[in-house]
């Protein structure tokens, strides 16, 4: 026993940290609805700030922490809630998840351009002395990490208990009704965004001098707080509390455990996320109340050209592919072969992102999977066509259990336990020998088939180009059957669908099945194209990239896909700048912040304009009947021209 | 001056105009009720006037000042007090939390009293969760609202749906009371008799224009019952 008390110590300290990051989580959800991807970047900006100011500014430890943890967060909180959140109001839930995101990526990457990715040491400014308990040493840090947690959440409880408390319960059940009631509730939210995010930044400085000051590894570490809210069903904190203690104490205990056992080193870190995923997928059914306030408006799917068949796109990218390799350097023809293969990629995200409504963060997954299946295939002896289509086929239960979530919870939920999933494969799978193998790498090579070497790089690119053309023409082929049909039925409706007499789960297996393959196969066709894929290829965060660039560029229609691939792919290699690269993913962020409730991303804008709404506009913003007429006119004359007047 | 004072108000959903250039008035210590058909935007004239939904064009005077820029809070502070649609209650939040939430800061007590002295039944439900009432409870609950706020403009839409016939009496004598202590009221009602023999004054709604206003006396006649079916056409 005496052996794992040190183990327990230590996990009650640092259970105590995701505990008041779990819990200033937990506070925003609860009062306003939506849940904060964003929460550990937060929490790692107003580190940041506090070191800065602690290291260069010079400023006394309390004095930084306090305008970190009182000013700095809360500001952000302000701004998230105002600028960002306040527009979005009654938009569905996974407009929210795209916009928290799209800040997630945005400030991360931000950071790491501002402060470089080179971890810097914090000094400790805890105690760092000790006492000695009966069989284990303490030490007056942990009990100091131990002891603000807890303040701060009798405080929370106490707080919650107050006339406030109520009012921010009254404006989650019925916001209308509230105001009815004399409460001002943009400010009731604002305070609960503030409140959070102001724990945001408390849990970060308080991670920092045993993290370091990393960009990548606040963010998320903070995040492991998501398996702790998740215990309390993102909505009680006294179930949070213990959540985030359990799993301290868990991961504590399970890295006493998987010492000697190097495969598992990934274990006790993703303890969180394997709480998160089992919470999410295990729950009995309607356990999980999503409180995002959507008001059934339907913004986006189902919208823009939803049920017809791109065939003139299609005959554009075909005839493209078909100039492209007698023109561009060898160099430039690798690019276009990866921009072919991300179309694809891109076009099976957006029948789950677009279409469907369903955001899915573990995309990413399927494409190693399906890279390093096509290796082993291939080190087995089987012929590469084969082995491509078995490498997508394998992926196709995979999808189905990533389906399971889907089934059973809705948007925000969805995209949790699929975040969660991510994780999980890149820190419990991507190590074992099973996956990328003793080495950690897999070789790849350029198949000659059908007596056709395609080791040279035009022969590759028309080969990559043809796949993906097939596969985008499946995908368009979805849109327009009857599948895609239910997919956008059940994205606006679940409750109307099955009235109707549809079982949502088939089609929504059906559809992660699909997008699992098709983006094996893609993953396969990347790693050709390479030669070689490892764990950092397929980095969890390019998930969450993707997400965002296919958002950014119009989630709805395959012109959205080939420009996502475009934007994420050739921008950076045409430009060839690192500063292009670094800001790329915060552009990506941003725009996908703005562009969340657009019609269909940046290719929406291109679409004709409507000018009967335009008319309609400009005859009260004007007054001015002198234009109506003319637009009245131009309206006939195109009605004249096709024949409809 | 009259108390409300609406002057070619319009508004709607998005682009769908509902409320096309309505004037009403409602006196000081009125009763006045709006009929119409299904559709002929009563109900979207009340969230506007409360301010759920934003005003295209016209202007709104409260108390002889424009309220149309005010957030729906604020009007309810300047004492506009809608009782919406429905059962306008916190169903998760206890009767008690109901009444904190209504009441002003440090005043349950006095808003419990109050509450309960209109309708004791509440009383013994205080800390049962609204959603749990019976239908009839969970209105009284919503009325207590106008009384616990004191607000001198009370609007009502379709209070008695829904209801047992006893309880609608019950809600009757309520709005009774609210007229004596010299509140006004802007009813919507489905019981189109009972409301207009408490009516000072009678607004006809059809299209999302006033198609009659005029005294109760007035609208009883066929001819202008003729023109509210006109308006529902």
């Amino acid at each position: 026993m005496h052996t794992y008390l040190p183990f327990l110590v230590a996990g009650l300290a640092s259970g105590s940290v995701y505990a008041i990051a779990a819990m200033g989580l937990v506070i925003t959800y609860k009062t306003s609805g939506v849940f904060n991807f964003a929460h550990g970047a937060v929490g790692m900006a107003a580190t940041f700030v506090f070191y800065s100011l602690r290291a260069d500014a010079g400023l006394p430890t309390w004095l930084a922490a306090a305008v970190a943890v009182l000013a700095v967060g809360p500001a952000i909180g302000l701004v998230i809630d105002r600028l960002l959140l306040r527009r979005l109001e009654g938009a569905p839930s996974s407009t929210y998840v795209v916009v928290s995101l799209g800040l997630l990526i945005a400030v991360q990457s931000l950071f790491l351009v501002l402060y470089g990715a080179a971890p810097r040491r914090v000094e400790p400014f805890l105690p760092q002395s000790t006492f000695h308990l009966p069989g284990v040493n303490v030490g007056w840090d942990q009990v100091v990490l131990v002891a603000v947690a807890a303040v701060s959440g009798v405080g929370l409880a106490l707080f919650f208990r107050t006339r406030f408390g109520t009012l921010t319960r009254a404006v989650v059940d019925d916001r209308p009704l509230s105001e009815l009631a004399r409460v001002n509730t943009g400010a009731v939210t604002s305070a609960s965004w503030v409140i959070g995010c102001a724990f945001a930044a408390l849990s970060g400085i308080l991670l920092s001098p045993i993290l370091g000051l990393d960009a990548i590894r606040l963010t998320l570490l903070v995040l492991y707080s998501f398996g702790a809210a998740a215990v309390g069903r993102l909505v009680s904190l006294p179930l949070t509390y213990a959540g985030a203690l359990g799993i301290g104490v868990g991961a504590q205990l399970l890295t006493k455990f998987v010492v000697g056992r190097p495969s598992l080193a990934g274990l006790p870190s993703s303890l969180p996320f394997i709480v998160l995923f089992a919470v999410l997928v295990f729950s009995p059914k309607g356990k999980f109340l999503e409180l995002t306030r959507t008001d059934g408006r339907s913004s986006g799917s189902g919208g823009v050209g939803a049920g017809r068949f791109p065939v003139r796109l299609l005959l554009v990218l075909a005839g493209v592919a078909a100039v492209l390799p007698g023109r561009l350097s060898s160099g430039r023809l690798l690019t276009a072969t990866a921009v072919a293969a991300f179309v694809l990629v891109f076009s099976s995200l957006g029948l789950l992102v677009g279409m469907s409504r369903q955001v899915s963060l573990c995309h990413v997954v399927f494409v190693a999977l399906g890279a390093t299946t096509l290796a082993r295939l291939l080190d087995a002896g089987v012929p590469y066509l084969l082995a491509l289509l078995l490498a997508g086929l394998v992926m196709v239960p995979v999808g189905a259990l990533v389906a399971i979530p889907a089934i059973r919870l809705s948007g925000l939920f969805l995209a949790l336990a699929t975040f969660g999933f991510g994780v999980l494969a890149q820190d419990l799978l991507y190590p074992t020998r099973a996956v990328f193998g003793g080495k950690a790498i897999l070789t790849i090579h350029r198949p000659v088939i059908f007596g056709v070497s395609l080791a040279g790089d035009r022969g590759f690119f028309v080969f990559v180009a043809v796949l993906a053309l097939a596969g985008v023409v499946a995908v368009e082929a979805v849109r327009v059957t009857r599948l895609g049909r239910l997919l956008r039925g059940l994205a606006d409706s679940p409750t109307a669908m099955q009235s109707l007499g549809v079982n949502p789960v088939v089609p929504r297996v059906l559809v992660f099945c699909f997008t699992g393959f098709l983006a094996a196969v893609a993953g396969g066709l990347l790693g050709t194209l390479t030669l070689s894929v490892n764990a950092q290829t397929f980095d969890f965060f390019q998930s969450l990239v993707w997400v965002a660039a296919l958002v950014t560029a119009g989630s709805l229609s395959l012109g959205g896909a080939v420009l996502a691939a475009v934007l994420l792919v050739w921008v950076p290699a045409v430009f060839d700048s690192p500063v292009v690269a670094q800001w790329q993913p915060i552009a990506f962020g941003v725009a996908a912040i703005f562009l969340s409730q657009a019609r269909n991303g940046l290719v929406g804008f291109l679409r004709r304009p409507d000018f009967g709404a335009l008319a309609r506009r400009h005859e009260w913003r004007l007054g001015s009947v002198r234009l109506r007429e003319r637009l009245d006119a131009h309206a006939l004359a195109v009605e004249v021209r096709d024949g409809t007047a | 001056m009259a108390l409300l004072e609406l002057r070619g108000l319009c508004s709607g959903y998005g682009r769908t105009e509902v409320v096309r250039g309505v004037d009403l008035n409602v006196p000081e210590a009125a009763t006045v009720v709006m009929l119409g058909a299904n559709g002929a935007g009563k109900t979207t004239l009340l969230k506007t006037i409360a301010g759920l939904l934003p005003v295209t064009a016209g202007t709104i005077r409260f108390q002889g000042s424009p309220i149309e820029r005010l957030g729906a809070h604020g009007r309810a502070r300047r004492g506009v007090c809608l009782i919406p649609e429905g059962r306008g209650i916190f169903r998760r939040l206890t009767v008690r939390e109901n009444l904190l939430v209504q009441a002003d800061p440090g005043g349950l007590r006095a808003a419990i009293d109050r509450a309960a002295a209109l309708f004791p039944i509440l009383r013994d439900r205080l800390d049962q969760p609204a959603g749990t009432l019976s239908g009839g409870q969970q209105q009284m609950l919503a009325l207590a609202r106008a009384f616990v706020t004191g607000a001198p403009l009370i609007l009502s839409d379709e209070l008695s749906m829904g209801l047992a016939p006893v309880v609608v009496d019950d809600i009757f004598e309520a709005l009774a009371a609210l007229r004596r202590e010299g509140r006004s009221l802007l009813l919507v009602e489905q019981y189109v008799e009972r409301a207009v023999a408490v009516a000072d004054y009678v607004y006809i709604l059809g299209k999302g224009e006033v198609v009659f206003a005029g005294e109760p006396a007035e609208c009883t006649s066929g001819a202008v019952f003729a023109r509210y079916l006109e308006g529902a056409a």
